[in-house]
C-alpha cells in the first residue's frame, strides 16, 4: 500500500472518530477520485473508526450523542463509496441479518446502532423497524433466510414479547441463531427466553454475532458433507 | 458466594456475601432501619418484608428460600399474618440468595421527608356533596306515607331538591335516623342527585379527602367541604414501590404474576385506608364522616387503584382503559368512607399524562391564559403540557428515576442525610455541602452525610459543569489537578464530593462518569419533550415555565437551566407550584363545574407522542449535551462565560 493510500485510510478513520461528517465526505470523495477500491476504504477507513468508537462508548467516554455523530459521519462515506464496490465484492456478506424493535415498542436508537454495526462489518441486514408484529420476525426470516435475528426491546412490557418470537423462530427454524438486546436485557433474559446472546453495547453486539454466524456456517458446511 | 441484595423503597442495591444478615447488608448498602436493639433479635424493631418472584427491572428472582430458615426468636417477635406474609427480622435472616426486601414505613430510620403541604388555593365553593337539614311531619295513621316519599317531600318543600334518588346503604339507615332525630335529620346529597347519606338532628360538618397518589409518594388531604380548609395532611410512600420503583416496572408486575394487579391494588387501597384512619385520629372525626373522596394518579396508579389491568397502557400505541372522569361507590373500592360515599376519578389525557397532569391543569388553567406556558412536571416520568387559550399539547417522557437518587451510584431518596445542596469552587474544584436535616453546610460541621438526593444530583452536576470538571459532552476532564477527580474501581473518572471521614456511611461519597451518563438521559429526555412540543407548536420560545410537583419546588431553577433540564427562558418567569397534582384534587373536592371543565380539557389537550417524531433521535442526542448541544440560553449566558476552558 502506498504511503498516500495509507495516510488517506488513517484521515478518514480519525474524521468517522471525530465525528466530522464534512470532512468524511470530502476524503471519500478523493479517495474515488484517486480510484482506490472502495470496499477496502469502506473496512479500513469508516468501519476501523467506528471500532475505536465502539471502545470509547465501552469506556464511557464518549455516550450516545457522540456514538450517533459518528454514525452519521460513517453513513455520509458510505452513500459516497457504496455505489463504487466492485460487483465481486458485493456478493460476499459475512451473513444475513433480520433486525427491528418488538411489537408495542417505538424505542429504536439502539437497535439503530446495533445495525449499524452490522452494516458496516459487511453483513446483509433487513431491518423491519420499531413497533413490529411479532409474526413478521418469523416471516422475514424465513424470507431471507437470516443466519441471524436481533431483536430489541426498551420497556419491561415489552419484553416478554421477545419471548414469544424466539419460541416461534425455534420452532420453525432451530439453527437460526438469536441475539436480544435494549436497556432491561441481561445475560439472564438471555438464558430464561432461550436466545443466545445480548451485548452490552453495539461493539459487543457485532463480536457476538460475528461468532455466532460462523459458528452457524460451520454447523452448515459440515451437514452439507 | 456474593449474592443480589435491593432494598426499597431506598432501591439501594448491591453485592452481599453469602451468610451475611440483612440488617448488615443494610448497613453496607446505607440503608437505614431501626434496630433498638442493636441486632439482638430482642426488639423485632427491624421486620422487613420479603417480595417473591422474578423482578425484570432488577433481574433478580427474589424467594424466602434465598434466606437462612426462619428461627424460633423471629417466629416469637413476628405475629402469624406476618409470618404468612413474608416478614422477617433483619437481624436475624441471612443472605443465601438474591432476595428483594421491602422495608415498611415503621422499619425505617428517619422517614423521607414529604414536600407535600398544601398550599393557598383559591376557589368558589360549589362541591358534590351538601348537606342539608329537614324537618319531616311524623307519620300518622291518616298520613302513613313511607320514609322515603316522606323525606322526598320535605326536601322538594324546603329545599326546592326534586327527582333525588337514594344510595342503598343511605335508605337501610332512614328508618332509624328519622326516628333517632325526632322527625329532624340532615341528608348528604350528592350532585343535587343522589342522597347518599342520612342523619339524626342537625350537622352540617362535611368531611372530604383528596388523595394525590405518586408513583412513590401518597398523600391525603382532609379538608372541610364547606369552608375548604384543610384540617389534616397524612402521607406515605406508596406501598407499591415493593413491586416495582417506576410504572413500567408496575405494569410488568401485573403482565408477569397472575396475582399481580391484585396485589397492587390491595397494597394501595391499604395504603389510602391507612391515611384515611390517620387523618380521621388526627382530625378526631369518624371515618363515616368522610362523604366523598377525589383521587389523582398518572395512568398507571389510576388503572392499579380501580383494579384495571394497566397492560395496554405500558405498550404502544399506549391506551388507557377510559379517558373521562369516574364516580365510583367508596365501598365497591373497598376504601372506608361513609357507607354512601362516592370516588371522584379525574379524567385522563393519554399514555401516561395522567389524572396527575389534570391536577394541574385543574389548578393553573393553562386553558384559559394568552401567555403560553410549559408545564413540567418532573417525576420519574417527566409530564409536559405546553400552550395557552388557544391550543394546548401534552406528552410524556421516561426520564428514569435519576432525579429520585435511583441508578445514580451514591444516590438516595430524600431523607436526612442525604445531600441536598452543592457549591464548588471553580478555582479549587473543592466543594461544599448541605445535607437534608443539618441547618449548617459542610465547611462548618461534619456532614454526616449518607448520600445524594435527585435535587443534590442537578445541583453537583449543574456545580461540575460550572467548575470545569465536566465538559458540555458530559465527559471527565481529567487533566485537572487535584485529589477530588479519581479513578473509580472501574476505572472511569470520578468526583469526590465528601470524603469517608465527613460521611455516616464510612465511604466517599462520589459522583461517577456513569451517574452523569444517567442524569444526561434523564434531562435529555425532558428537554426533547419540551423541545418537540414547542416544534409541534409552532414557537421557539415560551413565556413561562412551571415547575410542578413536589420535585420541582425543591430544585434550583438557575442549576436546572444550567445543565439544561428544559429550555431557556427568563429565570424570574419560571415558577415552582409546588404539588399542583393535590392542588387539582382539592379544587376537584371543593367544586364540581371544575369537573366539568377537568373533562372539557381533557378531550381539547392534544398527546404527542415523541419517539414518532422524525425529529426525535437528533433532537435527543443534542439535549444530552450540558445545557445543549446547539441550542442558546442567553438568559444565563453569563454563568456559561464563566467556565473555565
Amino acid at each position: 500500500m502506498t504511503e498516500d493510500k495509507k495516510q488517506l485510510l488513517e484521515e478518514i478513520r480519525k474524521a468517522v472518530i471525530e465525528f466530522d461528517e464534512d470532512r468524511v465526505k470530502e476524503l471519500a470523495n478523493k479517495w474515488i477520485e484517486l480510484g482506490y477500491d472502495a470496499n477496502e476504504a469502506i473496512f479500513e477507513g469508516l468501519a476501523a473508526g467506528m471500532e475505536v468508537v465502539g471502545d470509547l462508548f465501552a469506556k464511557n467516554e464518549y455516550f450516545v450523542p457522540e456514538v450517533l455523530m459518528c454514525a452519521d459521519a460513517l453513513y455520509a462515506g458510505l452513500d459516497i463509496l457504496r455505489p463504487h464496490i466492485k460487483a465481486e465484492d458485493k456478493t460476499e456478506t459475512k451473513g444475513v441479518v433480520v433486525i427491528g424493535t418488538v411489537e408495542g415498542d417505538v424505542h429504536d436508537i439502539g437497535k439503530n446502532l446495533v445495525k449499524l454495526m452490522f452494516e458496516v462489518a459487511g453483513f446483509e441486514v433487513h431491518d423491519l423497524g420499531k413497533d413490529v408484529p411479532l409474526e413478521k420476525f418469523v416471516e422475514e426470516q424465513l424470507k431471507t433466510d437470516a443466519d441471524l435475528v436481533c431483536l430489541s426491546a426498551m420497556m419491561t412490557t415489552t419484553m416478554p414479547g421477545m419471548k414469544k418470537v424466539i419460541e416461534m423462530l425455534r420452532e420453525r427454524n432451530p439453527n437460526v441463531k438469536i441475539m436480544i438486546g435494549g436497556a432491561p436485557v441481561s445475560e439472564k433474559t438471555v438464558e430464561m427466553y432461550g436466545a443466545d446472546a445480548t451485548g452490552k453495547d453495539a461493539a459487543s453486539a457485532l463480536e457476538e454475532a460475528i461468532k455466532m454466524v460462523a459458528s452457524l456456517r460451520e454447523m452448515k458446511r459440515k451437514k452439507e458433507i | 458466594m456474593k449474592y443480589k441484595v435491593i432494598f426499597q423503597p431506598s432501591g439501594r442495591r448491591g453485592e452481599i456475601e453469602e451468610g451475611k444478615t440483612l440488617r448488615e447488608a443494610a448497613i453496607e448498602l446505607g440503608v437505614g432501619i431501626e434496630q433498638v436493639c442493636g441486632g439482638n433479635k430482642v426488639c423485632g424493631k427491624c421486620k422487613v418484608q420479603i417480595q417473591e418472584g422474578y423482578f425484570a427491572k432488577f433481574d433478580v428472582h427474589s424467594s424466602m428460600n434465598n434466606l437462612s430458615p426462619i428461627g424460633k426468636e423471629e417466629l416469637r417477635l413476628l405475629n402469624e399474618e406476618e409470618v404468612k406474609n413474608n416478614y422477617r427480622l433483619a437481624c436475624a435472616a441471612r443472605v443465601q440468595g438474591d432476595v428483594l426486601v421491602f422495608v415498611p414505613e415503621e422499619s425505617r430510620v428517619g422517614g423521607q421527608i414529604v414536600r407535600k403541604a398544601a398550599g393557598e388555593i383559591n376557589i368558589e365553593l360549589d362541591p358534590a356533596v351538601r348537606k342539608y337539614y329537614v324537618e319531616l311531619p311524623p307519620p300518622t295513621l291518616e298520613d302513613p306515607e313511607g320514609d322515603y316519599e316522606r323525606l322526598m317531600r320535605a326536601l322538594k318543600e324546603q329545599h326546592g331538591l326534586e327527582g333525588l334518588s337514594m344510595d342503598y346503604h343511605a335508605l337501610r339507615a332512614l328508618p332509624l335516623a328519622l326516628r333517632e332525630g325526632k322527625w329532624k335529620v340532615t341528608v348528604t346529597v350528592w350532585n343535587d342527585r343522589e342522597i347518599i347519606g342520612v342523619e339524626p338532628g342537625y350537622n352540617d360538618r362535611t368531611l372530604g379527602i383528596a388523595f394525590d397518589v405518586g408513583t412513590t409518594t401518597v398523600v391525603g388531604y382532609l379538608t372541610d367541604i364547606n369552608t375548604g380548609k384543610v384540617i389534616a395532611i397524612d402521607s406515605m410512600m406508596n406501598p407499591q414501590v415493593s413491586f416495582g420503583e417506576d410504572v413500567m416496572a408496575r405494569i410488568t408486575y401485573a403482565m408477569e404474576h397472575e396475582d399481580g394487579l391484585q396485589k397492587m391494588h390491595e397494597a394501595i387501597i391499604g395504603g389510602i385506608n391507612k391515611i384515611i384512619s390517620n387523618l380521621c385520629n388526627k382530625a378526631q372525626v369518624g371515618v363515616e364522616e368522610i362523604s366523598e373522596i377525589v383521587l389523582v394518579g398518572n395512568t398507571a396508579m389510576h388503572h392499579i387503584y380501580l383494579n384495571i389491568y394497566p397492560e395496554y397502557l405500558g405498550v404502544s400505541p399506549f391506551t388507557p382503559a377510559v379517558h373521562r372522569s369516574l364516580d365510583i361507590k367508596a365501598r365497591d373500592l373497598n376504601i372506608k368512607a361513609a357507607p354512601g360515599a362516592n370516588v371522584h376519578v379525574l379524567p385522563i389525557e393519554a399514555g401516561f399524562v395522567g389524572a396527575d397532569n389534570m391536577g394541574v391543569v385543574v389548578a393553573l388553567e393553562p386553558e384559559k391564559k394568552d401567555d403560553i406556558w410549559l408545564i413540567i412536571d418532573i417525576g420519574t416520568n417527566g409530564e409536559i403540557v405546553l400552550g395557552n387559550k388557544d391550543k394546548l399539547l401534552s406528552t410524556s417522557c421516561a426520564t428514569g428515576p435519576a432525579f429520585e437518587g435511583a441508578q445514580i451510584t451514591h444516590g438516595m431518596r430524600a431523607a436526612p442525610g442525604a445531600i441536598e445542596r452543592v457549591r464548588i469552587d471553580p478555582e479549587t474544584k473543592e466543594p461544599r455541602y448541605k445535607v437534608i436535616g443539618k441547618e449548617e453546610w459542610s465547611d462548618e460541621v461534619k456532614s454526616e452525610a449518607r448520600g445524594i438526593c435527585g435535587s443534590g444530583i442537578i445541583e453537583v452536576v449543574a456545580e461540575m459543569f460550572k467548575a470545569g470538571i465536566i465538559k458540555n459532552s458530559g465527559v471527565f476532564n481529567t487533566k485537572l489537578d487535584t485529589p477530588r477527580i479519581r479513578k473509580g474501581e472501574n476505572g472511569q473518572p470520578e468526583y469526590v464530593l465528601a470524603w469517608a471521614d465527613e460521611t455516616a456511611i464510612g465511604k466517599d461519597i462520589t459522583v461517577t462518569q456513569s451517574d452523569v451518563r444517567a442524569v444526561q438521559l434523564a434531562k435529555g429526555a425532558l428537554y426533547t419533550g419540551c423541545k418537540i412540543l414547542m416544534k409541534r407548536y409552532g414557537i421557539d420560545a415560551v413565556d413561562k415555565v412551571i415547575l410542578a410537583g413536589a420535585f420541582g419546588s425543591y430544585i434550583d431553577k438557575e442549576a436546572s437551566m444550567v445543565i439544561g433540564m428544559f429550555p431557556d427562558c427568563d429565570l424570574d418567569k419560571v415558577v415552582a407550584v409546588g404539588n399542583a397534582a393535590g392542588d387539582g384534587a382539592r379544587i376537584a373536592l371543593l367544586n364540581r363545574r371544575k369537573r366539568e371543565e377537568a373533562n372539557a380539557v381533557a378531550r381539547r389537550i392534544k398527546y404527542i407522542e415523541l419517539t414518532v417524531d422524525p425529529d426525535f433521535q437528533t433532537e435527543f442526542m443534542q439535549a444530552m449535551y450540558f445545557p445543549h448541544m446547539k441550542d442558546k440560553f442567553p438568559h444565563i449566558q453569563h454563568i456559561l462565560d464563566k467556565i473555565p476552558k
